[in-house]
């Protein structure tokens, strides 16, 4: 008899919304905004050294960013070292907050952001990661992605698309429509899945970008129908999103020696990865997302009756090689073959 | 074994509420100093808890530091410092708008201030005495060694020990990491950081030779040597781990465990050579350990444990008799242990 879903016990964690984008892209606009609006929401708002938050009894603390590497020499450890100071300390205050949002400088990697919601226990316990939201300036986008940046020396337009759960498009009034169509097809080439909000002035719908849980292992992909959307052509651009969706039941040890061998060997070129998987002889789909090769999954709902036995993932990366993730992946399968 | 003894002779001694969540606690002298996470700094009359003060540090405070005298205090938060004087109640507020994590006092003429990534070392009334030279990181923790002479300062990379003629560190003890903790052995033989990523690395001062204790569960950001400088109590566990620096030191020994909380948030060695320790949890809960006695490797179970309504947010001996305890509802407790208490 199979036990029907129930409900999984709230996450009483504090949700962190992570605000990225270049200078100019609106994020400022866009937190003054947040912080203006009646939603009823206590946010506090952790601001880069070069902020200008300007609303009136606003918690609003400034980092400095502080990117520690530890002696393992992994380059997936590291973490914000400003950002654990400063949360730890703003839960230790008596009054609690409903949303805390960090707002990144331009030119900041993503990854060790979001890596210090995974590495720091103390955090992961009381925060959790809500989505990662880059803005957009429409206008400019183009020309930054484009920049040509010295060998080893990352492009942090594409690092902060790569990494997002949402897109800002913002000022799409001072681009045409010729430009909006290749801004988009841009995005969706180095991030196939990623919902896009078009804006005006930073003006959003909030919920569209605030508690969204994109970090949440149960709505992962469940409401992103769209992650598996072929780009129609490649630009000319090494940061791509491979989707695998596969029908069948997972073995689950040659996953874990694949998934491993994988994260450890191409972990530091894989930003982002996500899915939902059948694991063979599980009752319940077993979800999981990971930043670069720190991984964290569950299982989540029970499949239903009648439900295919599918395995849906997206890798988000650089130079990702997708014959090899498809055939690795399918080599997984309990049906293959014995493992080469 | 059972946890708790029936109890007659511990005591409460006071309990009053402050009206702010604890973050840090200083006892010296008869003088007890709780500082708010919002700033406010409560002097208390150890003995009875009566308010003797009050100071403001805006901006919100993380640490607080009595000297040794207890004539002043110093209290550290996100944004800057504050300097206050039992004399008259004057506070000097410095408004850095740097990361200030600790404050130090080297003997009642000296405190060292972390601010931003420097350390400074100022007199009682806030004159500026020297500084160090920038760390690589916001500085995390200060201890003093050689007679508050040498000043050793932990940030990212490495502890950088300071003295007062040179900007550059006279010594530098490097580990790539984010040391969290310093603690400094009383005998000058030992210092020990404590690290993000889940170890207590260790120098012998005298060569700089080192080992590192990996395998910690979580990070490690709570280290307290005794006052003999034999025994290092540390977080980083569901366990408070207790390690034997005797002798040649603790390269190739296991520790003792002690096994109380689900979260460690406090830790602190009674004074005096007695082996014995408090500590704190996050569901609330006191617990006192003869954390010495067992074998290494052993497990130990609390000799008492005392319930709190909130995490335990900082602990602190107002001498060998009275445990302050300070939890994050603004409850603060003196436990009175009598000296024929047998713990």
């Amino acid at each position: 008899m199979t036990t029907p879903a129930t409900d999984e016990p709230r996450d009483e964690r504090v949700p962190v919304t992570v605000l990225t984008g270049f200078l100019g892209s609106g994020k400022t606009t866009l937190l003054n905004r947040i912080l203006t609006e009646q939603h009823g929401l206590r946010i506090a708002v952790i601001e880069n050294e070069f902020g200008e938050v300007g609303v009136d009894d606003a918690l609003v603390l400034d980092a400095e960013e502080e990117i520690f590497e530890m002696n393992n020499g992994c380059i997936c450890c590291t973490v914000r070292g400003d950002l654990i100071r400063i949360l730890g300390a703003l839960m230790r205050r008596r009054e609690t907050f409903d949303h805390i949002l960090i707002e990144t400088t331009g030119l900041a990697d993503p990854a060790p952001v979001a890596q210090t919601f995974f590495m720091d226990d103390e955090i992961a316990a009381q925060l959790r990661l809500d989505a990662i939201v880059t803005l957009v300036d429409a206008a400019h986008i183009l020309q930054h992605l484009d920049e040509v940046k010295p060998e080893g020396v990352e492009n942090e337009a594409v690092e902060q698309i790569a990494f997002a759960d949402r897109i800002v498009l913002n000022k799409t009034d001072l681009a045409d429509e010729a430009t909006l169509a290749e801004v988009t097809g841009r995005i969706r080439a180095i991030n196939s899945g990623v919902q896009i909000i078009h804006a005006q002035h930073a003006h959003i719908y909030l919920p569209q970008v605030l508690d969204v849980g994109a970090f949440d292992l149960e709505r992962v992909l469940a409401d992103d129908p769209s992650f598996l959307t072929e780009t129609e052509h490649q630009h000319d651009t090494t940061v791509t999103s491979v989707g695998i969706d596969l029908p069948g039941e997972l073995d689950e040890d040659r996953l874990n020696r694949w998934l491993g061998t994988l994260l450890r060997t191409k972990g530091v070129d894989i930003f982002r990865s996500k899915g939902i998987l059948a694991l063979a002889g599980a009752p319940k789909r077993y979800v999981f997302q990971g930043v670069h090769m720190l991984l964290d999954g569950e299982f989540g709902r029970d499949w239903r009756d009648g439900e295919e036995r599918r395995n849906r993932l997206v890798f988000i990366g650089r130079d990702l090689d997708r014959e090899a993730l498809e055939r690795g992946f399918a080599g997984c399968l309990a049906t293959a073959g014995a493992a080469a | 074994m059972s946890i708790t003894a029936p109890d007659t002779d511990l005591t409460i001694g006071w309990d009053i509420a402050v009206d702010d969540a604890p973050v840090a606690l200083s006892a010296r002298h008869g003088l007890v100093a709780v500082a708010g996470a919002d700033g406010t700094v409560w002097l208390l009359d150890a003995a009875t808890g009566t308010r003797v003060d009050t100071f403001e540090l805006p901006g919100g405070a993380l640490r607080t530091a009595l000297s040794p005298d207890a004539r002043h205090a110093a209290a550290t938060g996100p944004t800057g410092y504050a300097l206050w004087r039992r004399e008259d109640g004057r506070t000097t507020v410095h408004e850095t708008g740097a990361w200030s994590s600790t404050a130090a006092w080297a003997d009642n003429e000296r405190v060292a201030i972390a601010s931003g990534r420097r350390a400074h070392v100022l007199g009682p009334d806030g004159e500026r005495l020297w500084a160090t030279e920038p760390a690589a990181s916001t500085v995390t923790d200060l201890a003093w060694l050689r007679q508050g002479r040498r000043l050793a300062v932990a940030a990212y990379g490495a502890v950088r020990c300071h003295e007062r003629h040179t900007l550059k560190p006279v010594m530098t003890y490097p580990y790539i990491g984010s040391h969290l903790a310093l603690a400094v052995a009383p005998t000058g033989r030992w210092i020990c950081s404590g690290n993000q990523d889940a170890s207590i690395h260790i120098w012998r001062t005298r060569d700089a030779g080192e080992l590192t204790m990996s395998g910690y569960p979580e990070k490690v950001s709570r280290l307290a040597f005794d006052d003999t400088g034999c025994w290092l109590a540390a977080d980083g566990a569901p366990d408070v781990t207790v390690w034997d620096f005797s002798g040649k030191g603790p390269a190739g020994t296991a520790p003792r465990s002690l096994r109380c909380h689900e979260t460690v948030t406090a830790l602190t060695w009674r004074p005096g050579n007695s082996g014995h320790l408090a500590s704190g949890g996050q569901d609330g809960t006191v617990a006192l350990w003869r954390a010495t006695s067992g074998r290494p490797e052993s497990r130990l179970s609390p000799v008492r444990t005392l319930d709190g309504d909130a995490a335990v947010a900082a602990l602190a001996w107002a001498g060998p008799h009275l445990l302050i305890a300070a939890h994050r509802d603004g409850r603060v407790r003196a436990h009175r242990l009598p000296s024929r208490t047998a713990l």
